[in-house]
């Protein structure tokens, strides 16, 4: 039925709504603009990790900063409901004045680096929402250097330190015990704690301006404008679920793990998705999915990293802002989504398995739900996505540790009518890089080339996104740790696209190159070593046969795939710079 | 002296012109001639001269704002480019930020992979690397590859070329040479640098601009030259200026060399049109707020300084621009903004436009989509029967039937629908004032906002409301503010050095010496303008932010010579404007000076004041009294609207609202609550009642 035509019961007149959205939508994108700019590490103003959204008294989402990243803002919900639940267990309550820090993946966030700030926001004496900010730290106290890499961490313990709804202010007053605690217990406290004022400010900010619109149009008013807008959302996604034909659509795709690891038990692990599909809701099903590693980070927390995932690709697909605009992204959204994972698997651990590098397999659990959704929205999808890699790198400087993180790109799978994106974050990250001439003024590193990978895209009527190649070298002796994927498993190819092509990461000392795996714990350098990533392609879309030749003609000159390979591949003759048109069609004839 | 300010708009050219000696001023407008925009120019150039009775050779000066740049980048027809750029960093413009543009797309293009202003094929790269913190050479830059990399463009065909280095902004010695490697091979050729484009650092953003001057220059520099000559062949000695985005004006000289700066040309002067209208009302804090058919552009000026872009935020087109812009904030909100239920059923209305061609329902052309225009039709804030000075008649059964299809699935009445578009268009107005001003921690209560273009006055002082300003300046053209606004600039050409220096370690001589060369560097440019040294004035600026952060704040610095007193000031100024902007400062934080830059002013001859029309009694004013709806205290009222003509109203007679007042190029809205005068300068000044 057409929405235009069916009648949509609101509780208030669709202008008034209309007015306190768009305030709701400002009060986010202001604490996000302040946060990003007043903050002091890369990882939050270059790198844009961190989310800021307002919620009602019960956590449900009201807006969030459209600047932020999505995995970010995403889990602030749960946030709220972890830091209600553990406030209740210990018999707390939230008064005005609180501040309240919390970094707890069992109960919410959605690791341990990742710390919300949230204010709680009364009108009258009644807790009338929360206006929350979250970013990643750079280090937390973990067993090595960063917040990043912590690859070999062996339980919840071992990741760094564990705030559970801790008030770092008390009705206006400061805790000043735990922040000498926190300074005492992490590398680089100043840039950290920095970052964590800055923090509080921007979620200080969206109480404040929260409040005065609440001052401003009455509780019940604002409180019918955003249920209605909740709804909106909701009303949006299962019209989109609607048109799915009803069914199950299953997929399974693989992570590395851990490719060195004698056990077994710890690489080539299976996620597993199935998807059932009834009218206008749908469920997520993970069983099949690996059981969890309990003594290596890589589970991920359901509440916090598997359900955003999840909702993440689905509106990706399903409500691409393409087609769609801007829905705003509040907790109507999910409500026509359940997810069902056994506890105790990858999807679903059980405290206190580490879960610090869970970042990886997240967004390879949403490459797996867009390869189930493949099946009944072919045309709305990528081919496989190339998966990225976080680098710690850190060192001493006179006595003083440095330490700098940086998120390395993959690529997307081709899609229907449009090449790949090349040397872009994926799925449910979008960060940006770090400019190399900051890296270098701030850091003992040098950037060696920044360049897409030459002759690896994946063949198919639309190409795969081609992922980059990135060196850095160590002016001093220093160290780095790494958390990634994809140095196995291939990008899935769809429709008749080819397979993409894996990561690679290598160190080169003393002139000799050795391979490394996807993740590398805490590795010592030297003056001189040279760290090299080579990042994934993703996965072709079509049958390469059925590439327009003119565009193959351009990635030859465009020196991305050679002539040999447009040949091969694509079936496409070149002489010089021109097409040989005859002599393609007669290959291609011949290749059927 | 007797200038003409042009301005070239999508579907208008507009002139003026004035008499800087007695003040007497004329305006004129021709329809705009796309294929060739200076054939409308010219004509209307001779068109005003007759019309006045003055020969082309009197005319001392011709300000311009052009939009050849501007509509080059939107319509990507730009010069065949060619980049140089180090070994092992070709893709830097492609790989960009590795940020997509929407979070939750698939199906998304990014503007620099999908419209590259640089194929990968014509981007050649060379050994030679420098490096921070000085610039100093890693690797020697080799020459010979640079040649090679030449001679291979120019067998290809390659129109302009950018020369592009990491570190150049710290010395630019690899990129002059290379540039000069490359002319010499490529005579024909636009070369440029990154360094001279703009010497910050950012690699991504600054080769993107460096390769925006390439894709723009060829034809921004033909069309200059063309301009020039003709110009000259119809008899004008004058000068030519050309308006810049940074809202100065510059040499026909200066824009071939940096064609980027002319990208905003046309916004600018509508900002500049509107703070110097607001001043001849004696108001210095300003939000100028035009608006046309498809959006509406917001400009803030503070005590009588413009807000500029940070380095961070300026793009056209989906490109970062690393230039000093005026900070003008466009949104899709304009009079063919067309309202409408999306797929969830929420009442929207914009960004979606209904343009000049179909254009809203009320003008007959086929629309039937209900726009904004519609709902003031339907409203009967917009006469049907004098519109734009009785130049166009509406169709108000037309306005009436889209809205009512609206209203219908709505569930609204006519009025009430009507009435809600406006109400919507108006709150998204005011919330992108709000992000220009709360946000950034300046009051709006304490400005006046101008409001012009075609559609500004019908909105200004309901969106004034929403956000507590007090006043409301409707100009007495509020159509062609932007030309009026090339005549009250003056030259102005930007410097920048990026510096890294941290506070309580400035190494002073450094920074001193950096300011004296910049102001050498400024006063070289004006000589070769042919200014007089005592016309020009430098005003200097540091990007400071604290140590660790990514974003810096301008801060003013003192002139002449820095000492240590002088940067405790600066110092003291930035936790200042650190605490306003976001409302805390890091007192015990070291601040760093990222960059230093230099503005150099050379004065133009100005407009100097406007004369009001002679106007008669207010009661000889009125058209006429007929109710109109308006919102009032969150519910509609139909109240006794007056209808006045705005050329017959006296000087300083106050009248209430609500009214509407009348005239050829624009419809204003004194809304109820309100009361509305015309100031000596003939601009209409509406005071809005305190909300109780």
């Amino acid at each position: 039925m057409n929405v235009q035509e069916r009648s949509i019961a609101t509780r208030i007149d669709p202008v008034t709504a209309a007015v306190i959205h768009g305030a709701l939508e400002n009060i986010a994108i202001e604490m996000g603009h302040k946060l990003m700019r007043m903050s002091y590490s890369s990882i939050i103003r270059e790198s844009e990790d961190f989310g800021a959204a307002l919620t009602d008294a019960e956590g449900r989402q009201l807006c969030e900063c459209k600047m932020s990243t999505p995995l970010q803002s995403g889990p602030i919900p749960g946030y709220i409901r972890g830091i209600l639940a553990t406030m209740k267990r210990r018999g707390e309550t939230i008064q005005p004045g609180d501040v309240i820090m919390h970094n707890d993946p069992y109960a919410g966030a959605s690791h341990g680096p990742d710390f919300g700030f949230v204010v709680p926001v009364f009108v009258n004496e009644r807790l009338v929402g929360f206006s929350v900010t979250t970013a990643h730290h750079l280090d937390v106290g973990a067993l090595t250097p960063g917040s990043c890499g912590i690859v070999d961490a062996v339980d919840a313990y071992a990741e760094g330190l564990q705030f559970k709804a801790i008030k770092v202010t008390e009705r206006g007053v400061r805790n000043e015990a735990v922040w000498t605690i926190l300074r005492d217990n992490i590398r680089a406290p100043d840039l950290v704690v920095g970052d964590m004022e800055a923090q509080i400010k921007a979620a200080e900010i969206g109480a404040e301006r929260y409040r005065a619109l609440v001052g401003q149009y009455g509780l019940e008013t604002i409180s019918a404008a955003y249920e209605d807008l909740m709804d909106y959302s909701e009303r949006l996604m299962r019209d989109a679920i609607r048109a799915l034909p009803d069914g199950e659509y299953a997929a399974v795709t693989h992570i590395d793990g851990y490719l060195d690891d004698p056990d077994p038990a710890r690489r080539d692990l299976p996620i597993a998705v199935t998807l059932r599909v009834m009218g206008d809701s749908i469920v997520v099903d993970l069983t099949g999915t690996a059981p969890q590693v309990p003594d290596k980070p890589i589970n991920m927390p359901l509440v916090g990293t598997v359900d955003c995932a999840i909702w993440l690709t689905l509106r990706s697909i399903l409500l691409d802002s393409v087609k769609y605009g801007n829905i705003p992204q509040n907790s109507g959204l999910t409500r026509p989504i359940e997810i069902v994972a056994p506890q105790g698997c990858l999807a679903n651990p059980s405290f206190p398995a580490p879960v610090i590098a869970r970042f990886c397999p997240g967004n390879q659990l949403a490459d797996t739900v867009m390869k189930a959704l493949a099946q009944a929205v072919p045309e709305q999808v990528s081919a496989g996505i190339g998966n990225l890699r976080v680098i710690a790198f850190s060192g001493l400087n006179q006595g003083q540790h440095w330490v700098h993180m940086e998120i390395l790109e993959g690529s997307y799978g081709g899609r229907f009518g449009m090449d790949g994106m090349d040397a872009v974050d994926t799925l449910y990250a979008n960060t940006r890089n770090n400019p190399i001439e900051d890296i270098e003024s701030h850091l003992p590193i040098r950037v060696n080339c920044y360049e897409l990978r030459p002759d690896v895209a994946a063949p198919g009527k639309w190409r795969g996104g081609i992922g980059t190649e990135r060196a850095f070298t160590y002016l001093s002796d220093g160290g780095f740790s790494v958390e990634g994927e994809g140095h196995k498993y291939r990008p899935w190819g769809f429709r008749g696209g080819a397979d993409g092509t894996v990561a690679e990461l290598a160190l080169r000392s003393n002139g000799a190159e050795t391979a490394l795996p996807s993740k590398v714990p805490y590795h010592k350098v030297r003056a001189g070593d040279l760290l090299i990533s080579r990042g994934p392609c993703g996965g072709g879309y079509g049958n390469p046969f059925e590439r327009d030749p003119k565009e193959v003609l351009a990635d030859v000159l465009d020196g991305l795939i050679s002539a040999e390979a447009a040949a091969l591949d694509y079936g496409v003759v070149i002489a010089g710079t021109e097409l040989d048109l005859a002599a393609t069609a007669t290959r291609r004839a011949g290749d059927r | 002296m007797k200038a003409i300010g042009v301005d070239v708009g999508g579907t208008f050219t507009d002139f003026v012109y004035c008499d800087m000696g007695n003040g007497a001023l004329a305006i004129h407008k021709v329809s705009t001639t796309p294929d060739d925009p200076s054939r409308g120019v010219m004509a209307g150039i001779a068109e005003i001269c007759a019309a006045n009775g003055i020969s082309p050779s009197e005319i001392s000066s011709v300000f311009h704002g052009t939009t050849i740049a501007t509509n080059a980048v939107l319509e990507h027809k730009g010069a065949k480019v060619g980049m140089i750029t180090n070994e092992g960093f070709r893709d830097i413009v492609h790989i960009a930020r590795h940020q997509r543009v929407e979070h939750y797309s698939i199906m998304q293009e990014l503007p620099w992979q999908n419209r590259p202003l640089v194929k990968r094929r014509y981007r050649k790269t060379v050994p030679g690397r420098l490096g921070p913190p000085t610039g100093a050479e890693i690797e020697p830059l080799d020459e010979a590859a640079v040649h090679r990399a030449a001679t291979e463009l120019q067998a290809e065909g390659v129109e302009a070329v950018a020369i592009c280095f990491l570190f150049s902004y710290l010395n630019p010695d690899h990129e002059r040479r290379a540039q000069a490697i490359v002319q010499e091979a490529m005579p024909e050729a636009f070369v440029t640098t990154s360094s001279f484009i703009s010497p910050q650092f950012r690699e991504f953003e600054r080769f993107t601009t460096a390769s925006m001057a390439a894709f723009i220059g060829p034809k921004v520099g033909g069309y200059v030259r063309h301009l020039d000559a003709a110009l000259e062949a119809a008899g004008m000695t004058g000068e030519l200026r050309i308006m810049s985005s940074n809202g100065g004006v510059a040499t026909p000289k200066m824009t071939m060399e940096k064609p980027a700066l002319t990208l905003l040309s046309g916004l600018v002067a509508g900002v500049l049109g509107g703070a110097w209208i607001g001043r001849m009302v004696g108001r210095e804090r300003l939000i100028t707020f035009d608006i046309g058919g498809t959006s509406a552009d917001i400009g803030i000026v503070v005590d009588g300084v413009f807000a500029e872009t940070d380095a961070r935020s300026a793009s056209i087109g989906g490109f970062p621009l690393l230039m000093p812009m005026l900070d003008i904030h466009t949104i899709g909100a304009g009079g063919g903004s067309i309202a409408h239920l999306d797929a969830g059923g929420a009442f929207k209305v914009g960004p979606q436009s209904a343009g000049a061609v179909p254009g809203p329902a009320a003008y007959g052309r086929g629309g039937t989509e209900p726009t904004v225009t519609d709902a003031n039709v339907v409203l009967g804030r917009l006469d049907p029967d004098d519109f734009l000075g009785g130049g166009m008649k509406l169709d108000a059964a037309a306005a009436e039937t889209a809205v009512s299809g609206l209203a219908e699935r709505l569930g609204l009445s006519l009025t009430e629908a009507a009435e809600g578009v406006l109400t919507i268009i108006n709150a998204n107005m005011a919330n992108a004032i709000r992000s220009r001003t709360v946000q950034k921690g300046i009051d709006p209560r304490g400005f006046a906002l101008v409001a012009f273009g075609g559609a500004g006055p019908l909105h200004g002082a309901e969106v004034a409301a929403m956000l507590g300003i007090p006043e409301v300046i409707v100009p007495p053209y509020p159509g062609i503010t932007s030309a009026m606004g090339l005549l009250t600039t003056d030259l102005k050409y930007d410097a920048i050095r990026t510096e890294f220096q941290v506070s309580g370690k400035v190494d002073l001589d450094r920074l001193n010496a950096d300011c004296r060369e910049m102001e050498a560097e400024l006063a070289g440019q004006f000589a070769a303008d042919h200014i007089c040294a005592d016309q020009i004035a430098f005003h200097r600026v540091g990007d400071l932010r604290y140590v660790g952060q990514g974003y810096e704040l301008k801060i003013p610095m003192p002139q002449g010579e820095l000492d240590n007193a002088g940067l405790e000031g600066v110092w003291a100024a930035f936790h200042k404007a650190h605490a306003a902007e976001y409302g805390h400062a890091f007192k015990a934080n070291p601040i760093e000076i990222v960059n230093v830059r230099v503005s150099g002013i050379g004065t133009q001859p100005k407009l100097a004041r406007l004369e009001p029309s002679p106007g008669g009694t207010l009661a000889g004013a009125i058209l006429r009294r007929h109710p109109c709806a308006f919102r009032v205290d969150g519910s509609l009222e139909r109240l006794e609207t007056t209808y006045y003509r705005r050329d017959a109203l006296p000087v300083g007679e106050d009248f209430s609202g609500p009214a509407i007042i009348l005239q050829q190029d624009s419809t204003t809205v004194v809304p109820p609550r309100a009361a509305a005068r015309v100031e000596p300068s003939g601009s209409l000044l509406i005071r809005l009642e305190k909300h109780p």
